[in-house]
């Protein structure tokens, strides 16, 4: 059998490489300055997790495979040699780990990290920040090939890995190919995986992750076996992966974790004869393996991220003050100075940027709603510079004991009076209406012999320095948020953006919340106005130290609370069910005058092959179900075992790597599908070949019972007649229409091609993919 | 091999003694034969059914009746201002009696019982309920709260025989018709004009329902399994008439109906032919019927709202048409050049052309052109002819009809811009073009020309000429070549919140986001119309205005920027963490507090815990062979144990995916189910202990919620004086009993 596919696929290699040589030829707009194959440098350094990987595949004679799927990917790397679509993103992080430079991203940092080692291998120190997409590499020098040869390499593991996944579940090798060449020939596939994005590594590791699992459940029958030990820590090597790469991976977490459950429900089973204290070590093995372990390797790769990133940059401000003062050269710690009493300062609202601002001008008394003000002066605020944002600090007992004490530190949770000096009034709230929050307090200003007398009470605040308890602590500008507690009526001086009407100047508005938690009720004092030379920090300040926990909590609630923000629509933004008949690609990269594009698009047959397989196996799973409850046998015993094993953990893991896109808010995009795709070609293959040949070669795992169905050759005895010739003649035209539909798209995968109008409208199958040319 | 493992079983600790192992006392007829199987049963349970009989059947329930009676009514007329949401629906009440139409997001009949109790006193429908004001002396307010209170009261009967029917002991039915009793908190709302107490009365009617049809569940196509499967549809039908969350229940419904069905393909004594009627009956009774039901109620509120209100903009330009006293019924009926009308949308979104001087904050930050449903005279637009041409519009001028093919601009006379699109991406769908307001009056350019093209025509045969009202007909604009189309979904704040409009490039004619009809039509040269014969069809407005409704739902987000004090969020409820203020708390003013009886809450939510590690920790031990239940056991699990956990989860789980605004008392209908779990498990664990520490445990449970809601009765009755004197009832520091 071996050498069938050897000879199969090397001649197809020969085939579509002639074919594509030809396509290539007339096209190729400058010579490439490397040969298309650079993996030179990056594949000897690739990640320890993979070491399994390469003794695999030369073991399991697919080989020949692995390289023509090599040459699919790296194929015409250098081209385009310009910026295309997220490379502006992750080509971005690279460099900034590369200068050291703090950043924020929403993905978890390992595949970044790979990224930039391979980058910092080919000799790259960072300089450029991939600005826009189109800009051009060699005006940049950036070694764009060797660092897209990493992802290509990745991308290419993944067809012999899902064959191998196919073979190791005891497929036929008709249904082992189908399901590999469904995703070798996915033009999608070849487009993520040939630029500078974590798509790749992101299926890389999931379906390793899958490979290293099935390993590991056929070994279930010599269990705490060496070998039983390794693909297990592999298995969770290879989620932890998953998960650190993009947070897609707690898909694949929840696919094998179901699967491992049922595994554990079986060993639980009093006929499986386990005593309690044998099971716990199996559950034990299994949590310190797939749980334990990846989470601690998932938090090392965030060690890494806060390691090689110690230098103040452009992800500060997504920060707590806190976290930026850890950082290098972050102006906070530069530039922070203790604030004492008598003071004219700035104060700036966390998260607006505008300064608490007051100027002669009153609130209106009827508001254009009627409801009625106190016509108190304005107390707003403003983004700009301006005289009218000074405010005094002054103790809370000022007026009945005006002594000035010089150099009197303000602490946390002191009382006190701010002294707006441009007017010569103190700040003050009270039981108004704000101007557009009924629920709000009013804040205005009073003159300061009220603020001594009759109105004392409504002018005293508590300074509550964010995440601080400590009273004695002092108060620091630039480095530490507070909340302006007002003491009389218990509100927090907020503000939001929404600006004022005309009477306000357009300025926003400032007033006091009720909710003294949370919200928008944090601010900041700025500047110090002619702050003393003596106080003036001089030397230069060592950044502070926060435990890694700390940071990594901080980070990844960040992380998370922003990823919940990403709502807006997006140009090239879909919706699940768009991938599933794949309704719309994404244009990655255009060259209009040239005619050439990359526009990422699957295979649309494989696609829609995946789509129609999926539906069918949900109505055949279902009407198993139904039948079976009702004791009418459809399938074999031990072809039901193994649908429900194999096809249907195939399945499975479409689902969860499907499903819970529907129930997410935020922008969804066409290679969100990619792992479910491969899922889904898995099952193609296993499905074909339940309904070709009705039959499967078991037991499939070593030392399993030999099941009573099955015949002298090892197969379930519901096998039909010819049925594996019925699969060869099935598979072989799939693979065929498959590879063909794919060169016919090629031109799209790898943006190489000029291609005239009327070529380019051949290729609009659907009127929602929208190409870009020249008319 | 099976003696093996039986000895084995039996060797390992048995969790459950096997004597009195059954939690259930059944007292219902038919399942006596079973009882008396049970000849290991002890005395005890015996004497409990011969109580049943006696006090089980009518002295309990009666006496738990007039105690919940008493608590939701005690004074009930005391605060003689409009509380809470009394505001919406005393108002909506007053539409009902009025007639007018308007549009609300809950489904009518809830809406149309409180206006039914208006009825009946003979309120007139001219109070305008606004929030805190004081009731007008002549109004009989008192008989519209009484009527709600009625509603809740006759909760308690139905959670007590649904407890029976399931099999839990009197003990458990008592205990559980006990909590639903003397929550505070149901019996705070139930005493205003409110939605809740009649949800709440139809969700446990529907559970109610389902436990009677499940006793019968023996005997298909009896009689009785009949009437209790068409009275389980009928309650679904109305409790998702009063409020969408009824979908939670009719889930319930739904799953105990599958998992039934599933049992009985299993079952080789029915027949493909018996099953496939299973399936049929369930079809009719438990889908067909509560839809119709749930129309029916709709073909009720459209008879009875006949006059124009504050609703019409919602709706269909032609149902609006039919409103008595809308303005659109004089409409003249052929568009001119120099014609001032509103244009509106003919998606499900239905919204009307809008604009204001307000501008765009991204794009071309031009002026914002929206959608907008409620009338407004932001909405008019005026044809015009192309820059340059000028016609007269004087009395004697010539009228130039609008025609297929006719090229115009829309001017918004209040701002004197002109609608236009340009190659900016819309703000919400970038993949079309965003439509603004641009120019000013005749200063433009080309982009602000449309081509009229005209899809249909509901009333003329002869479709060639724009109609008020009657035409369907698309915006082309032939340099951008796109299609002006409403969106469906609305713009953030900055929009406020009304909906996208835009222009797309990429459509063809059947796309109903292009389609636009001519509501209102103001032209001074052109005749009245006089109303035709339009095509009526209720289930287009039945269809319309459900989606309306759905929309106005999810558009209930919370605003993250408005700290309000009554909002909640859905993991506080349980552990009563979260207490809501139902009118202004001045020292003078009687205040209700909607806070539940902690004692209570608690102990349900304890349960629910409880009951959860219960289940776990069974099915564990069952596939170890380590639980010895027999079938009756099991069955009491499934029922009496499972399902009202089930109704528990399905009433409360979603709220943490819904994306509206959440107050405490949408737990409501789950607490309900919190203390049959709570009942089932006191029942689990009672039944070993003997007899009399049993009935004491029962005892002191009734004991200490009793006088835990006598503690908080003031949140109840209202609570007189300055909050600052109840301290007392602060225990946590998150309920906001005082300032």
């Amino acid at each position: 059998m071996k050498p069938t596919v050897t000879d199969k696929s090397g001649k197809k290699n020969q085939k579509s490489s002639k074919q594509k040589g030809s396509a290539s030829r007339p096209s190729s707009p400058s010579p490439s300055p490397s040969s298309p194959s650079p993996s030179s440098s990056p594949t000897p350094k690739k990640a320890a997790e993979s070491s399994s990987i390469p003794h695999v595949v030369s073991s399991s004679g697919s080989g020949p495979g692995s390289f023509f799927n090599k040459k699919l990917q790296f194929w015409k790397l250098h081209i385009p040699n310009e910026v295309v679509f997220d490379e502006v993103h992750f080509g971005k992080f690279a460099s900034y780990y590369l200068q050291g430079k703090y950043f924020f991203d929403l993905h978890p940092p390992f595949a970044k990290l790979a990224l930039a080692f391979v980058a910092w291998c080919a000799g790259y120190d960072g300089h450029y920040l991939f600005d826009n997409i189109g800009d051009r590499y060699k005006d940049h020098g950036v070694p764009y090939v060797s660092i897209r040869s990493w992802p290509a390499l990745l991308s290419s593991f993944v067809p012999p890995l899902v064959f191998l996944i196919m073979k190791e579940s005891g497929y036929e090798l008709p249904a082992c190919l189908v399901s590999a060449c469904l995703v070798l020939f996915d033009n999608a596939h070849v487009t993520e995986g040939r630029l500078i994005l974590l798509d790749a590594t992101l299926i890389f590791s999931m379906v390793a992750a899958v490979y290293c699992y099935v390993r590991f459940f056929k070994l279930r029958h010599s269990p705490f076996s060496r070998a039983w030990w390794s693909w297990l820590f592999l298995t969770g090597i290879c989620l932890s992966c998953t998960i650190s790469t993009k947070y897609v991976g707690t898909f694949t977490f929840l696919s094998i974790g179901l699967s491992v459950c049922l595994e554990l429900w079986y060993l639980w089973d009093i006929k499986t004869g386990l005593p309690i204290k044998q099971f716990a070590s199996h559950f034990l093995a299994r949590f310190f393996c797939l749980i334990v372990f990846p989470f601690a390797l998932y938090l090392f790769w965030f060690f890494l991220h806060f390691k090689f990133l110690p230098t103040s940059g452009p992800g500060d401000s997504f920060m707590s003050l806190q976290f930026q003062e850890t950082l290098d050269e972050n102006p906070i710690t530069a530039n922070a100075t203790g604030l004492n009493y008598y003071d004219i300062v700035t104060i700036k609202h966390m998260g607006t940027n505008s300064f608490l601002h007051s100027h002669p001008d009153k609130y209106p008394i009827p508001y254009d709603d009627g409801r009625i003000s106190s016509g108190g002066q304005q107390v707003t605020g403003y983004p700009f510079e301006d005289d009218n944002n000074y405010w005094m600090v002054l103790p809370h007992n000022h007026y009945a004991d005006p002594k000035y004490k010089p150099n009197m530190p303000v602490r946390n949770t002191d009382y006190i009076k701010l002294h707006h000096v441009g007017t010569n009034t103190d700040l003050m709230t009270h039981d108004v209406a704000s101007p557009y929050h009924p629920t709000n307090e009013e804040f205005t200003t009073t003159s300061v012999d009220e603020s001594a007398g009759a109105k004392h009470d409504f002018t005293v605040f508590q300074i509550m320095i964010n995440d601080e308890t400590a009273p004695d602590r002092k108060v620091f500008t630039k480095s530490m948020s507070f909340k302006l507690i007002h003491k009389l009526t218990n509100v927090a001086m907020w503000s939001d953006p929404k600006p004022l009407p005309d009477w306000g100047f357009k300025q926003q508005e400032i007033n006091g919340a009720k909710n003294i938690q949370t919200g928008a009720i944090l601010w900041m004092f700025d500047d110090i106005i002619g702050l003393p030379e003596e106080r003036v920090n001089k030397e230069k300040r060592v950044p502070k130290k926060l435990s890694f926990f700390k940071k990594y909590l901080e980070l990844q609630l960040v992380m998370f609370r922003q990823n919940n923000l990403l709502t807006e629509s997006h140009p090239y933004s879909s919706t699940p069910l768009d991938w599933f008949t794949l309704h719309h690609g994404i244009a990655f990269w255009a060259k209009n005058e040239e005619n050439k594009q990359i526009y990422l698009l699957g295979n649309p047959i494989g696609w829609w092959l995946i789509g129609g397989i999926v539906i069918t196996t949900t109505v055949v799973a279902s009407a198993e179900i139904l039948l079976h409850q009702r004791g009418i046998v459809t399938l074999l015993p031990s072809v039901r075992n193994h649908f429900y094993r194999s096809i249907m953990f195939f399945y499975a893991t479409y689902m969860f790597h499907y499903l819970p896109f529907f129930l997410m808010g935020r922008q969804l995009f066409l290679h969100h599908y990619l792992p479910a795709q491969v899922a889904g070609a898995m099952l193609c293959g296993a499905f074909i070949q339940l309904a070709c040949m009705k039959s499967f070669h078991l037991p499939v795992s070593p030392g399993a019972k030999q099941p009573n169905d099955v015949d002298s050759h090892g197969y379930a005895k519901s096998l039909r007649r010819n049925g594996y010739i019925i699969q060869v003649l099935t598979s072989l035209g799939l693979i065929s229409v498959l590879s063909y539909c794919f060169v016919f798209f090629a031109p799209m995968t790898y943006g190489n091609a000029s291609l005239s109008v009327p070529e380019w409208l051949r290729r609009k199958w659907l009127d929602s993919w929208i190409f870009q040319y020249q008319k | 091999m099976s003696v093996g493992k039986k000895e084995n079983s039996g060797k390992l600790r048995q969790r459950f003694p096997s004597k009195n192992h059954s939690p259930e006392i059944s007292a219902v007829a038919n399942e006596k034969e079973d009882l008396k199987k049970q000849d290991d049963n002890t005395s005890s349970v015996k004497s409990d059914s011969k109580y049943c009989n006696l006090f089980g059947y009518v002295l309990v329930p009666l006496l738990l009746t007039v105690i919940a009676g008493f608590v939701r009514t005690w004074h009930i007329a005391d605060s003689p201002i409009v509380v809470w949401d009394e505001a919406h629906f005393g108002k909506f009440a007053s539409y009902y009696l009025k007639h007018e139409f308007y549009f609300d997001v809950h489904p009518p009949l809830g809406k149309m019982l409180n206006a039914v109790a208006g009825k009946l006193v003979g309120y007139d429908g001219h109070f305008g309920f606004d929030s805190g004001a004081t009731y007008p002396e002549n109004m009989n307010y008192k008989f519209m709260r009484l009527w709600n209170a009625v509603f809740g009261t006759f909760c308690i009967p139905l959670a007590y025989y649904s407890a029976i029917n399931f099999g839990y002991s009197f003990w458990s039915a008592s205990l559980i018709g006990l909590m639903i009793a003397l929550d505070n908190h149901l019996a705070t709302i139930s005493r205003f004009i409110l939605l809740d107490s009649m949800l709440l009365f139809f969700i446990l009617s529907t559970f109610f329902a389902l436990s009677r049809f499940h006793v019968y569940r023996k005997q298909p196509f009896s009689f009785y399994w009949f009437k209790w499967l068409a009275l389980t549809g009928i309650c679904v039908g109305c409790v998702c008439s009063v409020k969408l969350v009824g979908l939670f229940i009719t889930a319930v419904v739904g799953i105990y109906t599958v998992d039934e069905l599933f049992r009985l393909l299993n079952n080789k004594k029915v027949t493909w032919t018996a099953y496939a009627g299973h399936w049929l009956t369930r079809i009719i009774f438990l889908i067909i019927l509560p839809f119709l039901i749930y129309a029916l109620t709709f073909w009720i509120q459209f008879l009875v709202l006949s006059k124009s209100g504050p609703g019409d903009a919602q709706m269909p330009s032609l149902f609006q048409a039919r409103l008595e006293g809308s303005p659109l019924t004089k409409n003249p009926v052929d568009l001119m050049y120099g014609s001032k009308f509103t244009l509106k949308s003919r998606n499900p979104a239905g919204a009307l052309l809008h604009s204001h001087i307000q501008t765009f904050p991204g794009g071309s930050k031009q002026q914002q052109v929206t959608g907008y449903h409620h009338k407004d005279g932001n909405n008019e637009w005026v044809f015009l002819p192309e820059h340059g041409v000028n016609y007269n519009f004087e009395e004697n001028d010539p009228k130039i009809p609008i025609k297929e093919g006719s090229l115009v601009r829309l001017v918004h006379p209040f701002t004197n811009r002109n609608l236009h699109t340009h190659q900016i991406p819309a703000p919400l769908n970038k993949r079309m073009y965003e439509v603004s307001g641009y120019g000013l009056g005749d200063i433009g350019d080309e982009k602000d020309y449309w081509v009229v093209k005209i899809v249909s025509d509901a009333a003329h045969k002869d479709a060639s000429s724009v109609r008020s009202l009657s035409t369907v007909f698309q915006l082309y604009n032939p340099i951008m070549e796109c299609y002006l189309s409403s969106s469906t979904s609305s713009l953030p704040a900055w929009g406020f919140g009304q909906i996208e409009m835009y222009c797309d490039p990429n459509t063809d004619a059947k796309d109903i986001d292009t389609h636009w009809n001519v509501e209102e039509h103001i032209n001074p040269r052109l005749p009245e119309g006089s109303l035709k014969d339009y095509p009526n069809s209720f289930w287009n407005d039945f269809l319309h205005l459900n989606r309306a409704m759905l929309r106005a739902n999810n558009g209930l987000v919370p605003d993250e920027d408005k700290l309000d004090a009554l909002r909640s969020s859905a993991y506080q409820w349980p552990f009563l963490l979260a207490t809501l203020r139902m009118c202004g708390w001045g020292d003078e003013q009687i205040k209700y507090l909607l806070i539940g009886n902690p004692i209570a809450y608690w102990f349900a939510t304890a349960s629910l815990f409880g009951f959860a590690l219960f289940i776990v920790g069974s099915i564990l031990g069952w596939r170890r062979h380590a639980l010895r239940w027999n079938e009756k056991t099991f069955d009491a699990v499934h029922f009496a144990g499972f399902y009202p956990f089930l109704g528990w989860f399905m009433n409360y789980l979603p709220f943490y995916i819904m994306g509206r605004v959440l107050y405490v008392h949408h737990y409501e209908p789950s607490y309900a189910f919190s203390t049959f779990t709570a009942g089932f498990m006191v029942d689990w664990f009672a039944q070993k202990l003997p007899r009399v520490a049993r009935i004491t445990v029962y005892l002191m449970l009734y004991v200490i919620i009793t006088a835990v809601f006598i503690y908080f009765k003031d949140v109840t009755f209202g609570m007189h004086g300055p909050s600052s004197n109840f301290h007392h009832l602060r225990w946590l520091k998150s309920w906001n009993v005082h300032d």
